[in-house]
């Protein structure tokens, strides 16, 4: 077996790696997050230019006909730089359920998400505990092009700004599941649009007898659109711990506390060695379980131990990043906080380390 | 929660009488008239502003509201000894009202005055300075920020370099401070300051009380904490002219004034375990209205219970040691005792907070500054619990790295364990 990224993976990190390190440094990042616009459209541009916003996608589609390895070379760099974009939702979300129905509105829709023309959001989300899909409660009425939503969906990244919205819902009372297609502006719709603590743009939406499209699909295919998501979720949270732990071993080499180097004390040198090893470890299961979801052999086992993991990691990563820099670590001004505040989300979103552990101890 | 509080503490051990834990009759009709007042003397916004504190330090103006209302009580300075204006209570008193307080969800009093620089004087000040100082404290017309920190001296406090350079009646002060907590609201402030680079750097420091903290050439700059909030300040000096007559202590003798100080700080003249229990009784009551994604209600999950379990018997031992220790219990003479009661009343703080997130869940992702500010018209996304548990648990983040870190704590205990 060969975990290595290919050389046309890392020729397309060392494109996007240069990108983000020129443009997408941590003061332009805080000032974009500060600012009215929901994200960089100029950085959407250019991660259509390397093909990001296609990569997913079959050929037939306009797409590049990548694989979730590819989606992992690059998302550990966005993690690395907390990228706000909405590439998870819109990408590999939104654009998935898109591409998989067959659909005409769908897939057109998905060729002006791969030209970078239009952005989706995923509407999942429904508060506690909807980290699996069968747990989604909210139930369209009606079918085909004259479906009706009503309920409410949370934390919808891009959900106030996005062009369209694909919410996923059960086929009328205790029905399968389906997706469904709703464009922005459509009467009913009403969302309340918020910042993420990690910086991203998001909303709780509330559907009032809201007109959707039925995209159909099928309980699995939900199921391996969200493991792939979680895998690249977690590519994200593996690129912002090892930033943490490059970050925490500099500082602590630098500052200085008693004269000397605050990384000679051994409960700040062990607990730099716990954070390497945790990122370690981290990294390890990220690029195994991606191998195996490549190979079409994960188990919901292996993305509950995945999920459960980073989660659980991260957060030890980034509660001991603050801890090291001290006062400093407690700032705005700073990344560290950010950084952790993204591991926060990353462990939160489609269930905590708690969730997916217990899943795993399910069996 | 705990309503049986030991009555007569100080007998096991030490007399080698039978320990007392119940409760005496009177006890319960002074719990009342504290109740009493506390469900009708503060304002909705004091209310307000204490059920959306989410530091140790509560929201600054609706606190000092607060404190005036309790001064008028007479109910201010509980610790205080009774000749300046403390209550005269016992113990148990002192706990009950501790109790009453957490359970009516009120602002704490901001420790930096009545906690620390009020004790210190009383100890130590001079006559003029308590007669001086002491009544604002009280009263809450003054706020005293505490100035220790400096950017290269963190725990490494003795290090510090802020000079002051005596010119006749005056210091000349030179230098900067930094997470120097509220100093925007404050209007006083005491400091360590610089006064020799001569022997041992622990003494060439003096202490100072400075009567303003707007002196020509000094200059306050707030910094946003990861929560989004301005807590915490930098502090500038330049050529900053301050009278001699606010020393405490001798000139090059305040590491030691520091030091008996930094007891008040760590020892907490203030049980933490009342709050440590409010907020798992917050976090179960919200756990009872979100469904766990394993059926039910959280509240009824079984790792739910275990964790909340966990975490509860952990702050019942806090609870117990707190206990023992303000009775007079040999413990609380343990050298040890200051830095293990900030170990363990600090971490417990922080896994409250994780469990109150986890029970937020995604409801605690969203960045929502307007809605904690008191008096705010924003609704809260979720539920007021959502809206809190979020930046409770970011800036809990602190209270492992201040008032001397527990890595810094830990050294300390472990030196009292050696075989020496
Ligand atoms: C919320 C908040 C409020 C504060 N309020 C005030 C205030 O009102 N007034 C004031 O003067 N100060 C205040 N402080 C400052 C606080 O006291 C310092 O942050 C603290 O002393 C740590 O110093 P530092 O931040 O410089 O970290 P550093 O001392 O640089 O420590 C960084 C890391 O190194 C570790 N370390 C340092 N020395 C050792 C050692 N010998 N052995 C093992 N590990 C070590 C620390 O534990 C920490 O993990 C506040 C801080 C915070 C975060």
């Amino acid at each position: 077996m060969d975990f290595s990224f290919t050389d046309e993976q890392q020729m397309l990190r060392d494109g996007v790696g240069k990108f983000l390190e020129k443009s997408y440094d941590f003061d332009t990042r805080q000032k974009l997050v500060n600012s009215d616009a929901p994200w960089s459209a100029d950085a959407w541009q250019q991660f259509a230019e390397f093909g990001l916003l296609a990569l997913p996608f079959s050929e037939e589609q306009g797409g590049l006909g990548g694989s979730i390895s590819d989606c992992v070379a690059f998302a550990e760099l966005f993690g690395k730089h907390l990228v706000i974009e909405p590439y998870l939702g819109s990408v590999m979300l939104a654009g998935s359920a898109l591409a998989q129905s067959g659909h005409a509105a769908a897939q057109e829709w998905v060729e002006k998400i791969v030209s970078g023309e239009a952005v989706a959001a995923f509407a999942f989300e429904e508060g506690h505990g909807t980290a699996s899909p069968e747990l989604v409660a909210m139930t369209a009425q009606g079918s085909g092009d004259s479906a009706r939503l009503t309920g409410e969906k949370r934390l919808v990244h891009a959900g106030g700004d996005a062009d369209a919205i694909v919410v996923l819902a059960k086929k009328g009372e205790g029905g399968p599941l389906a997706f469904y297609l709703v464009e922005a502006g459509a009467d009913g719709l009403d969302a309340r649009a918020y910042t993420t603590i990690d910086g991203r743009s998001a909303a709780n939406i509330t559907f009032t007898d809201v007109a959707a499209t039925e995209l159909g699909t099928s309980e699995e295919a939900v199921e391996k659109l969200i493991s792939e998501a979680i895998i690249v979720q977690s590519a994200e949270a593996v690129g912002a711990m090892g930033a943490l732990v490059a970050m925490t071993g500099e500082y602590a080499h630098t500052r200085k506390q008693f004269g000397v180097p605050i990384a000679t004390f051994q409960a700040v040198a062990h607990r730099l060695a716990d954070m390497k090893i945790a990122y370690t470890k981290a990294r390890a299961t990220l690029i195994y379980t991606t191998a195996l979801a490549e190979s079409g052999a994960a188990t919901p086992r292996d993305i509950a131990i995945l999920k459960g993991q980073i989660g659980k990691l991260g957060r030890a990563v980034g509660e001991a990043a603050i801890q090291t820099h001290g006062g400093v670590g407690m700032t705005d001004e700073l990344s560290v906080s950010h950084y952790h505040k993204r591991l926060l989300a990353c462990d939160t979103t489609f269930g905590d380390h708690a969730y997916h552990f217990r899943k795993v101890g399910m069996g | 929660m705990m309503d049986i509080v030991p009555a007569r503490f100080a007998m096991a051990g030490t007399t080698g009488r039978e320990m007392k834990i119940e409760f005496a009759p009177e006890l319960e009709a002074f719990r009342a008239e504290v109740a009493e007042f506390f469900a009708t003397a503060p304002t909705p916004a004091i209310r307000e502003a204490g059920r959306k504190t989410t530091s140790v330090f509560a929201p600054f103006k609706e606190c000092m509201e607060w404190h005036r209302i309790l001064y008028d009580k007479g109910w201010v300075a509980p610790h205080w000894p009774e000749e300046y204006g403390g209550t005269g209570w016992s113990v148990e008193q002192r706990f009950i009202f501790a109790e009453e307080y957490r359970k009516a969800d009120l602002p704490p009093l901001l420790p930096q005055s009545l906690g620390m620089v009020g004790p210190l004087l009383i100890d130590i000040g001079t006559q003029e300075q308590k007669d001086r100082y002491l009544p604002g404290i009280l009263n809450g017309d003054d706020f005293w920020a505490q100035g220790y920190s400096e950017p290269n001296s963190g725990s490494d406090l003795a290090s510090l370099s802020c000079r002051a350079e005596p010119d006749g009646d005056d210091y000349i002060i030179n230098g900067s401070k930094i997470w120097t907590t509220y100093a925007h609201h404050a209007n006083r402030m005491f400091m360590l300051v610089r006064t020799s680079t001569e022997g041992k750097k622990q003494q060439g420091i003096t202490f100072l009380l400075l009567d303003r903290i707007d002196y020509p050439g000094m200059e306050i700059r707030p910094i946003v904490g990861l929560d989004g909030f301005p807590e915490q300040c930098e502090v500038f000096f330049e050529d900053v002219r301050v009278p001699q007559s606010g020393r405490v202590g001798e000139e090059n003798d305040g590491w030691s004034v520091a030091k008996h100080l930094l007891k008040h700080e760590r020892g907490g003249g203030n049980a933490a375990s009342p709050t440590l229990m409010r907020y798992c009784e917050r976090a179960r009551a919200a756990a009872e209205k979100t469904p766990s994604p394993f059926g039910g209600m959280l509240a009824d999950d079984a790792v739910f219970q275990r964790e909340i379990g966990e975490l509860e018997a952990d702050i019942a031992s806090l609870g117990h040691f707190e206990k023992l220790a303000i009775s007079g219990h040999e413990i609380a003479r343990d050298p040890a005792f200051p830095s293990m009661n900030k170990t363990i009343n600090s971490e417990l703080v922080q896994r409250a907070s994780v469990l109150m997130t986890q029970v937020s869940g995604v409801d605690g992702l969203a960045r929502q500054l307007e809605a904690l500010r008191v008096g705010s018209n924003v609704e809260p996304l979720g539920s007021e619990f959502d809206l809190v548990s979020m930046p409770l648990y970011l800036n809990s983040r602190a209270t492992t790295i201040y008032a001397g870190s527990n890595e810094v704590q830990r050294d300390l205990i472990a030196r009292t364990v050696s075989g020496s």
